[in-house]
């Protein structure tokens, strides 16, 4: 799955500590998604798109099968 | 509520060997020569308490952990059981069939044997999703701790060789290698990440 949490973040000129601290999880969860190695659950995408104040598709999208 | 933290665990754990490794020098030789079985089985399980403190503290750590970090524990356990499963039956039934001669005490080794094996899997699967399971939010100070509690047993035993019957001399020498080693390794590595890559 492919996401838009990067830039996103960047926008917002937050860390990836910062990001990790508001979403209570780790910074290696938050490089792990960064990064495409993991897949968040759905609670936690629906977390990301309410603390980014966007739809949650258009965050992530369907990666390559 | 603030997540409970690989620091808080490591220092824990850290204080409960401390405890074991007291418990193991000083009151374990006595077992054996207690002629009264109640006492017996009293020291006996009193030498299981920290080490169950500490799986009570990974419990923890655990059920605290996000789901990236809980995915990661319950599949590097889950593999460590069945790998572990898997050699215990195989051993028990060559034991049985009398091709190796395994005492009671052989049991003590198995939950070393998960711990081993879970850390090994962990570290390989952390490092698949692009993290570091041995340095994750510690900091050094948990290693160096480490290495030093070692460092201090390794004196011990090489410091008063005529005081400690072969069982506390092998049992110091073994716990001190493995804290220098298990300190040591993620200690340099740190050390190397700040000096040289600066993340």
């Amino acid at each position: 799955m492919n996401n838009l949490i990067r830039e996103l973040r960047g926008e917002r000129g937050w860390s990836q500590a910062e990001l990790a601290q508001q979403l209570d999880v780790s910074r290696q969860t938050i490089n792990a998604i960064e990064t495409g190695k993991y897949d968040p659950s759905l609670p936690l995408a629906f977390k990301i798109a309410r603390l980014f104040g966007m739809p949650i598709e258009m965050i992530f999208a369907p990666g390559e099968e | 509520m603030p997540r409970f933290s690989s620091k808080q665990y490591q220092s824990r754990v850290l204080v409960a060997m401390a405890i074991y490794t007291a418990f193991m020098l000083l009151v374990w030789p006595w077992v054996g020569k207690t002629p009264s079985m109640p006492l017996k089985a009293l020291l006996a399980l009193a030498a299981t308490l920290p080490v169950l403190y500490v799986i009570a503290q990974m419990a923890r750590l655990i059920r605290n952990s996000d789901e990236l970090e809980r995915h990661t524990h319950l599949v590097a356990l889950s593999t460590a059981t069945a790998v572990v499963g898997a050699l215990t039956f195989i051993g028990g039934f060559l034991a049985a069939a009398g091709v190796v001669k395994l005492d009671g005490s052989t049991l003590l080794l198995v939950y070393p044997a998960v711990v081993l094996c879970y850390g090994a899997v962990r570290w390989r699967l952390v490092r698949s999703y692009g993290g570091n399971a041995l340095c994750e939010e510690t900091g050094i100070r948990p290693y160096l701790y480490l290495v030093l509690f070692g460092v201090v047993l390794m004196a011990v035993a090489l410091l008063y060789p005529g005081r400690l019957d072969d069982a506390r001399r092998s049992f110091l020498y073994g716990a001190a290698a493995a804290m220098i080693a298990f300190g040591g390794v993620p200690m340099a590595r740190l050390w190397y990440r700040r000096k040289y890559r600066h993340d």
